[in-house]
């Protein structure tokens, strides 16, 4: 009898072993929590694009201190081609988008000698006010120097959530963290996300976050940011 | 006391003792261990903008914004062109007040830049705490000292010394780092910066690069094409095409510079919580005097000192002969 119940718990503990390894077996789609997905792998994003007041594809704008994310007011970039001068779009880097499980880090130095960001992996760097912003993401956050996780994003029934605690925008030699939440864990009132959503099938995806910009000269500001394409998994 | 006794009474090494203490016990009551730092810090991140140079540069700046404002709200009002050209336009109507604002905090800047040299000359402003606390501390534990051996009939005029020159070296410590004259400029200076070390004035100073910008990106990309379509030869509104070229410079110094003005609105509030500057030198005058005051009637060595003894109740009524006790 004592040996049965033995060697029971002995399969009932392999079973859950290989059941565990079996969920997290998988680069692409590690469990998390048992709730849903961990998306490893590269959100390869569609290029921003405008229609007169229409915008398709991943873009960017950014909400003045005192703002809200919904209706503003938002800065208007001298340099967009959108006749929504707030709506900066942004356009593939050389990775063609944003990495999860790993960091896309700026390059050193992290400027040209105009100012100009030379951060590219994840979108082409863009004008805004005459200077171009870079994104990537960074163990060690530029700004706040805190030690983050790399990004992760979760699918639970086709909702999209994670961590971008390590994005980062560089532009004019300053170093702004745009992440959601925030480096720490600490979440303003303006910063919200990351969410969106993932359809399985074709893997088109749309991941949104903003950011409040705590220091330097945007201090109080908020960064929204909106990501759309396609998922390919690790 | 007896009529031939200089030494001070226990009263008077008690209140040299308070004043030690209150000297060491100081820089926590104002918090000047965390408050002191964030004035150190500030003091360094301002040190690139309070120069004659750098000001003279933003000066620059306005002046070429100023004249390229002129030049393109001419141009506009003269043009055929009806295209509206909302940020220009909001340049224009907002010009005069930024010109003025940007300017007084210019001058406020330029006016403060001896004052700002005075205090930045002071020792680190970490190390401020512990220029109160070290003389406390040595202050309180001479007075404690000599108490001691009064009650053990020892001599204690070597004591009295020291704690004279510990009092006369806490006199003189404001006039060695010339604070009598550097701490009401830091008093003034601070007076003068805290209308700009608001968050409501630094998101006003925000929202006037904003309005730059946004017009330079204007100018840049709309204007000046549709200017030089009409007129290829590239020689119509040169203010206006200097400013545009030199906006990357121009941003490059501004951003950090309001950056550095929200950042540290913190450490200005700390400075501001401390104490007013200009008393800080009377912080130490004021207990050095009196320590040096209360101690010197010890101080003196008499051929035949006689040194108050306490009796076993503590009173002070058998006058010994001080050599006998060395």
């Amino acid at each position: 009898m004592t040996t049965t119940i033995r060697h029971r718990l002995a399969l009932a503990v392999l079973a859950v072993c290989v059941v565990a390894a079996g969920c997290g077996g998988s680069d692409d789609k590690a469990s998390t929590n048992g709730t849903g997905e961990a998306l490893l792998g590269l959100f390869r994003i569609d290029a921003g694009a405008c229609d007169g007041a229409t915008v398709t594809g991943s873009y960017f704008r950014m909400v003045q201190s005192g703002g809200t994310v919904q209706d503003g007011p938002y800065v208007a970039n001298g340099d967009s081609p959108c006749e929504d001068k707030s709506l900066t779009v942004l356009a593939p880097g050389t990775d063609g988008g944003l990495r999860t499980g790993e960091f896309q880090p700026q390059p050193s130095p992290a400027f040209d000698a105009t100012g100009n960001a030379t951060s590219d992996r994840i979108a082409k760097p863009q004008a805004w006010f005459a200077v171009a912003f870079g994104v990537s993401t960074n163990e060690k956050d530029p700004q706040t120097g805190a030690t983050v996780p790399a990004p992760t994003i979760t699918v639970t029934d086709g909702v999209l959530t994670g961590d971008l605690s390590a994005v980062g925008a560089s532009w004019n030699g300053q170093e702004f963290n745009q992440g959601a939440p925030k480096p720490g864990g600490g979440s303003a009132s303006a910063t919200t996300g990351p969410t969106g959503t993932y359809d399985p099938t074709t893997g088109a995806f749309t991941l949104e976050w903003s950011s409040k910009i705590d220091g330097g000269p945007f201090t109080n500001f908020t960064g929204v940011w909106h990501l759309e394409g396609t998922f390919e998994p690790k | 006391m007896s009529s031939r006794h200089a030494a001070p009474r226990s009263g008077a090494l008690a209140l040299i003792l308070v004043l030690g203490v209150a000297l060491a016990a100081a820089p926590a009551a104002f918090q000047m261990f965390s408050r002191a730092p964030e004035g150190g810090h500030m003091i360094e991140e301002f040190r690139p903008y309070m120069r004659t140079a750098k000001i003279d540069e933003f000066r620059g700046y306005l002046d070429e914004i100023d004249a390229a404002n002129a030049e393109v709200s001419d141009h506009l009002a003269a043009s055929p062109d009806r295209t509206p050209r909302p940020a220009l336009a909001e340049l224009a109507q907002e010009w005069p007040t930024i010109n003025d604002d940007m300017g007084d905090m210019l001058t406020t800047m330029r006016a403060n830049i001896g004052r700002f040299r005075g205090i930045s000359a002071l020792p680190p402003f970490v190390l401020f705490p512990w220029f109160f606390v070290l003389p406390g501390v040595i202050t309180a534990g001479l007075a404690g000292s000599v108490l001691l051996a009064r009650r053990q009939g020892l001599d204690t005029v070597g004591r009295h010394r020291a704690l004279v020159a510990m009092g006369l070296g806490v006199v003189l410590a404001p006039a060695i780092f010339q604070m009598f004259s550097r701490a009401p400029g830091g008093a003034d200076m601070i007076e003068e910066f805290r209308p700009l070390m608001t968050d409501q004035r630094v998101a006003t100073i925000q929202g006037y690069f904003l309005t730059l910008g946004a017009a330079e990106g204007e100018l840049r990309t709309a204007l000046l094409p549709a200017v030089d379509a009409a007129d290829p030869s590239g020689s119509s509104l040169p203010a206006a095409r200097a400013f545009s070229e030199h906006w990357p410079k121009i941003s490059e110094d501004m951003a950090p510079m309001i950056g550095t003005m929200a950042d540290n609105l913190d450490n200005f509030a700390a400075v501001d919580a401390l104490p007013p500057f200009w008393a800080f030198p009377w912080f130490f005058v004021v207990p050095g005097l009196g320590i040096a005051a209360l101690a010197l009637p010890g101080a003196r060595r008499r051929p035949a000192a006689l040194e108050e003894r306490p009796s076993a109740d503590g009173s002070h009524t058998s006058p010994v002969l001080e050599g006998n006790r060395s």
